[in-house]
């Protein structure tokens, strides 16, 4: 085991590790930017050291001042958390370097998955779905028009060096098919000097749906189930629940086998998620994070297995402690990541916590690194904290996080918790029926409807 | 109540602070009913010197060697490590040290070395000037921002 770990974030994540490297009777070392000298996580790490101004590419991103901070304090691990340094492959091989181990995986797993293009290439020599299209760059309409059979309608029709949304055009039907291309290749060819264009099935009302993986990094996997993230406003996750409401244990089950066995095959090392979109019964691959996510904690409501432990018993060469029969999913689970902005329009509200207060009881869990008399600074990202609710069944979660929301109290800033006090009692979330689109769609329908309220 | 007291009671401090000052007394005390005030001049009779000057150190008043209450880690004058890493004040072991107390450094001289990730960083004086503390033991582990030495 390590004799010392150091923790490479902030915030609630620094202190979710923190408390399990207490749990494990490992010390740690918190890093701060001069900005975090009050943070919760340094006030509990055994020793903490100041490594740079606010600024996070002169701190918390600061390889070198990170890699310094453990020679100095003699820590032998470090665990990135979320964001920041947690993807990072030249990270990884600096730390490989300097035999300091990084609870993460290999840098070469983290450069596969962090390059769009080859972890759909490895994911589908793994027997992970994707996204049906043609393999390269399509030119001849005939040629189109038989891809497009095989894939089946609607398909989208992307410029191969585009981006931002230019260049593509959604064809409906074969009717249809000729005008999306010719539209598609002269706008690639107007916006990006390049009229190649590619074809992939287009999904309309798709799902997030992404499943936990734990690699031992010698050819040993498990899955820890799926987790449900469509509820989203512009790509950032609102409300996350597991179990997904729209799988059942046989569609579980096989999804999450194909993602066992992948990772099994990859000799994957630590905990990953691989991300899908779901329409109709069918899975297609996204993307492979290769960190611990935000969400963990619902896959940990459900499952009883605290993933942070396991991360540090894996990368100290422990092993997995357990193997899929073990992985038994538990009632239901839901995650609302509470943050310090106005409900409405989601403008940062950075600022001292005057008061705070929060919900407790059965099948609570609040993860959080704040406190009355915090001020949030304006530096890092505007997440307050996430409360996690448990319940045997999703009906009993949601009547109890209703309740806990009722009990939260944070004030003297602004938080996005009337959002979540207004979601929970939405018939649509009720019944588990929405999809990656439902929540833009519900704020953009909710504003109209307040502007003519108004005039 | 408390409110109406609060302002009686500015109006007569503030008539008893001008008394002080007038008679040039240290102390003065009174009784009202219930209400007592004592008015008196902060700490120790510093009668010499009635206007504090907010210059920071005390300047010749204190010989040198005694620098008491101001701790030289919160001197506007302090040097910050600019990095994590272990502090060195020799260049190599068995040398002599870059700085002692009282030398005198120019501006980009060296004054001591930072270790860091298996490197040696020299660190060099962001201003001329004496050195009056060195606030490091030659070897200690430093993190950023943390006061190394004073430079007058």
């Amino acid at each position: 085991m390590f004799h010392k770990i150091l923790i490479a974030n902030r915030g609630e994540i620094a202190l979710r590790v923190l408390r399990a490297c207490r749990e494990l009777g490992i010390p740690t070392v918190a890093v701060h930017s001069t900005a975090d000298a009050d943070a919760m996580h340094v006030r509990l790490a055994d020793e903490s050291v100041c490594i740079g101004p606010p600024a996070s590419r002169d701190s918390y991103l600061n390889i070198h001042q990170i890699v310094a901070a453990c020679e100095i304090t003699g820590a032998d691990a470090i665990h990135p958390g979320y964001g920041f340094l947690s993807e990072n492959a030249k990270f990884a091989d600096i730390l490989e370097a300097h035999k300091i181990t990084f609870i993460g995986p290999t840098a070469d797993h983290i450069r596969i998955m962090g390059d769009k293009i080859e972890a759909k290439r490895t994911a589908k020599r793994l027997g992970i779905p994707v996204v049906p299209g043609s393999e390269g760059g399509v030119s001849d309409e005939a040629e189109a028009a038989k891809i497009c059979a095989k894939i089946g309608y609607p398909v989208i029709i992307k410029a191969t060096a585009g981006g931002g949304g230019r260049g593509m055009k959604v064809a409906n039907n074969e009717g249809e098919l000729y005008l999306a291309l010719t539209t598609a290749r002269s706008e690639a060819s107007a916006a990006f000097g390049n009229a190649e264009v590619y074809i992939e099935k287009y999904l309309q009302k798709p799902r997030h749906i992404e499943v936990q993986v734990m690699g031992d990094g010698m050819g040993k996997a498990v899955h820890l189930g799926e987790r449900d993230c469509s509820l989203q406003r512009r790509h950032q996750k609102v409300w996350e629940e597991a179990n997904s409401p729209a799988l059942n244990a046989e569609e579980r089950d096989k999804i999450g086998m194909i993602c066992a066995n992948a990772i099994a095959g990859l000799g994957y090392r630590g905990a990953g998620t691989i991300e899908f979109l779901y329409e109709n019964g069918e899975f297609y691959f996204i993307e492979m994070n290769t960190r611990l996510q935000v969400e963990h904690t619902i896959t940990e409501a459900i499952t009883g297995i605290d993933l942070v432990h396991e991360q540090i018993r894996i990368a100290s060469g422990g092993g997995l402690s357990v193997t899929q029969a073990d992985i038994k999913f538990t009632g239901h689970a839901i995650e609302c990541r509470i943050n310090a902005e106005d409900p409405r329009t989601f403008v940062p509200s950075p600022g001292k916590i005057t008061h705070y207060h929060t919900p407790g009881g059965l099948g609570i869990r609040i993860d959080s690194g704040v406190y009355a008399g915090y001020k949030i600074p304006p530096y890092y990202d505007s997440m307050v904290g996430k409360l996690i609710v448990h319940g045997r069944t999703r009906v009993e979660c949601m009547m109890r996080l209703r309740r806990a929301l009722d009990e939260f109290v944070i004030d003297g800033i602004k938080t996005t918790l009337p959002l979540f006090r207004d979601l929970v009692g939405n018939a649509d979330i009720a019944n588990g029926d929405y999809d990656i689109h439902w929540l833009e769609k519900y704020l953009a329908a909710k504003d109209v409807e307040e502007g003519l309220a108004k005039g | 109540m408390a409110a109406k007291n609060s302002v009686v009671d500015q109006g007569l401090i503030r008539d008893l602070a001008g008394i002080l000052n007038e008679t040039d007394l240290t102390e003065i005390e009174i009784e009202q009913g219930e209400l007592r005030i004592r008015v008196s001049r902060a700490g120790t009779p510093m009668m010499a010197a009635p206007q504090a000057y907010a210059v920071t150190p005390a300047p010749a008043a204190a010989p040198v060697a005694a620098a008491p209450p101001v701790s030289p880690a919160t001197s506007v004058n302090a040097v910050p490590s600019p990095m994590v890493g272990t502090a060195y004040l020799c260049p190599a072991p068995g040398e002599p040290p870059f700085i002692e107390m009282g030398s005198k450094v120019k501006e980009g001289q060296t004054i001591l070395i930072i270790e860091a990730m298996k490197t040696m960083n020299q660190i060099a004086a962001p201003r001329s000037g004496t050195i009056t503390a060195i606030i490091f033991e030659d070897g200690q582990p430093v993190e950023y921002g943390q006061p190394l030495v004073v430079i007058e």
